[in-house]
């Protein structure tokens, strides 16, 4: 009976030292970047990278912060997101609330079209894009990922039309009676009851669009126009140490690592519905 | 009637924003890949000529692309040895880890954080100049590895960046599939003192089946469409060592002009992404799967039958033309 116990208490142990490691494999890269952006190029130099900055300055934050272009890159990104989120809910809702509540000729065609849309890989798509932004006149400016992120987030209005299938029938025709137009069931019925649908997919989505890459990079190469992520990318080149970079490192993480520490709950489960709804 | 008019009215302004930007910039470049895939457009010359399947027959003979699509595979290779792996962390995580909550919020957060931000941090520790990886291998007086720019060694140290990156993500959606088991049969398990091996063998894999093909088909794909990892580190460099499909397709076009090949490599993309999907919904449901060729069986069957019966017909009524002229 003992040895059992004892053998038990040595798998434990074992299993708690293998999460241990784990957490710091995933630790140890990011607190080497937030430990060397406080430091000085030359202590860099000498190796001993976990050791604390000493002498601890902020000098690097203040460089990246005067040259590294970053308040306009945070400012065009939160445009970015707002803009992005804001038009994506009230266009995907409706939507979505066209497909669940009425028959309609072509709904299959619709259906077809979106989910077929869903299988062209975005950077891709964008060979051909590109061609279309520039006709359109609205190459390098912030509209031009904003209508891409919008047209091309189908997943959205899938999850919408779920939640909205689930919402009895009756709500609609009681509504009816007393009433109330079809766009006054839309707005004050049927959003206000996928409201929480809807904080987990702008949640979802604020993380994609601060997170992207290559539609700004692509679209918007212009400095006054520089996202977050793309500021980053400029200012790699101009840096001139690791210590400036890791500090430019640490401030494009950020808005994403706080919204995560805060919403986790939201964006697990979200993320791991949209991988198993795909 | 009234009622109808409304509504049609509501149908089309809550349709039409969202149809046009569909058709404008999913459909109509869609449909543009598929046009100039058989052409030699140079992306600026408003002339360019159809050269029939000239671009298709290259995707496949260019050894570039092959040596591209041979660094796809090392990532789906990696990520597919890690499966097991993962499977079994979420088993320790759903039951044998205190603080799991704590373990899945860290394991959890490399694919929240910023794609680019990680690619450079990355970068650090690979730097052959005050590299962290280099600085260690220094104290044990090895020499330097050149991580980023030796071609044997690239895409490994790039494929460790995405496995750092998409682990967790597969933790967590093993755990997600683990958690949706029924409680009892590992109860019941346990009592009959099965061990933590044979439960994972017996009970844990035969229920995950869905989970598991979700996430072996999220690696296919993944795989598949590595983009911004070597774009961002290496830019598929040196040479084209570490240079991804995805990656190949998208400098063809930006950087070598060719959008004529560019579009040809995309649509081969999205129809091995298309095949894969379609035998993902054959994996996942099979049920739904027969129901539609049964009925395809149906009318097969259908068609058959009413060709007999017209072969049928027609030999009676050759019978009865024979017996009435033997009559006569």
């Amino acid at each position: 009976m003992k040895k059992k116990k004892a053998s038990e208490l040595l798998f434990n142990a074992l299993n708690h030292t293998v999460f241990v490691g784990i957490t710091l494999i995933v630790l140890v890269p990011l607190l080497l970047v937030v430990l060397s952006s406080f430091k000085t190029p030359e202590q860099i130099a000498q190796g001993y990278h976990l050791s604390l900055p000493a002498p601890f300055s902020l000098d690097n934050y203040k460089e990246v912060f005067k040259n590294g272009n970053v308040l306009t890159g945070f400012k065009n990104s939160m445009l970015l997101v707002l803009g992005t989120i804001t038009i994506n809910v009230i266009l995907s809702s409706m939507v979505a609330y066209s497909l669940s509540r009425f028959e309609f000729k072509l709904k299959k065609v619709y259906f077809f079209l979106f989910s077929f849309s869903m299988l062209i890989p975005s950077f891709i798509a964008e060979i051909t894009r590109f061609g279309i932004i520039g006709r359109l006149g609205i190459y390098d400016t912030l509209l031009a990922p904003m209508v891409i992120y919008i047209s091309t987030d189908i997943l959205q209005i899938y999850v919408y039309k779920q939640f909205i299938d689930q919402i009895p029938y009756s709500l609609d025709e009681s509504a009816r009676i007393d009433g109330c137009s079809y766009f006054k069931i839309y707005w004050k019925v049927i959003f206000p009851l996928i409201l929480p649908a809807t904080a987990t997919l702008i949640i979802l989505k604020s993380v994609d669009v601060l997170n992207d890459m290559f539609t700004p990079y692509l679209y918007m190469p212009s400095a006054a126009n520089a996202t977050l992520t793309t500021m980053l990318m400029n200012y790699v080149g101009r840096s001139g140490s690791w210590a400036k970079l890791s500090a430019a490192i640490v401030i494009v993480m950020l808005p994403t690592v706080i919204m995560y520490l805060i919403f986790k709950k939201k964006i697990l489960s979200g993320i791991v519905a949209g991988a198993v709804k795909e | 009637m009234k009622d109808k008019t409304q509504r049609s009215i509501l149908l089309a302004c809550f349709l039409a924003i969202p149809t046009i930007l569909l058709f404008v910039f999913v459909l109509y470049p869609g449909f543009k890949l598929a046009l100039i895939s058989f052409t030699d457009w140079d992306g600026i010359n408003p002339n360019y000529n159809y050269v029939g399947l000239k671009n298709y027959t290259q995707v496949f003979q260019r050894k570039d692309i092959w040596q591209s699509l041979k660094n796809n595979n090392l990532y789906f290779m990696l990520h597919l040895l890690f499966i097991p792996i993962e499977m079994y962390l979420a088993m320790l995580l759903d039951r044998y880890i205190k603080k799991s909550e704590f373990f899945k919020t860290i394991v959890f957060m490399p694919y929240i954080i910023n794609g680019v931000a990680i690619a450079y941090m990355f970068s650090f520790l690979y730097s052959s100049e005050d590299g962290v990886l280099n600085g260690l291998l220094a104290l044990g007086h090895i020499g330097k590895i050149r991580w980023l720019s030796d071609p044997k060694i690239v895409n490994y140290s790039l494929v460790v960046v995405s496995l750092w990156r998409f682990t967790g993500v597969h933790i967590i959606l093993f755990l997600a599939g683990l958690q949706s088991i029924n409680k009892d049969m590992l109860e019941a398990a346990l009592i009959d003192g099965a061990s933590v091996f044979q439960q994972f063998i017996k009970i844990i894999i035969p229920n995950m089946k869905s989970i598991l093909s979700i996430v072996l088909f999220l690696n296919v794909r993944g795989a598949l469409m590595v983009f911004d990892i070597p774009f961002v580190m290496t830019s598929g460099g040196p040479g084209t060592s570490s240079t991804t499909f995805a990656l190949h397709t998208v400098k063809t076009a930006f950087e070598f002009s060719n959008f004529g090949l560019a579009c040809a490599m995309a649509i081969v993309l999205i129809i091995a992404i298309i095949v894969i999907s379609v035998v993902q919904g054959l994996v996942l449901e099979p049920e739904k799967f027969k129901g539609k060729l049964d009925k395809i069986k149906g009318l097969v069957k259908k068609e058959k039958l009413k060709v007999e019966e017209v072969i049928e017909k027609e030999g009676e009524r050759l019978e009865e033309e024979k017996s009435k002229r033997v009559t006569v």
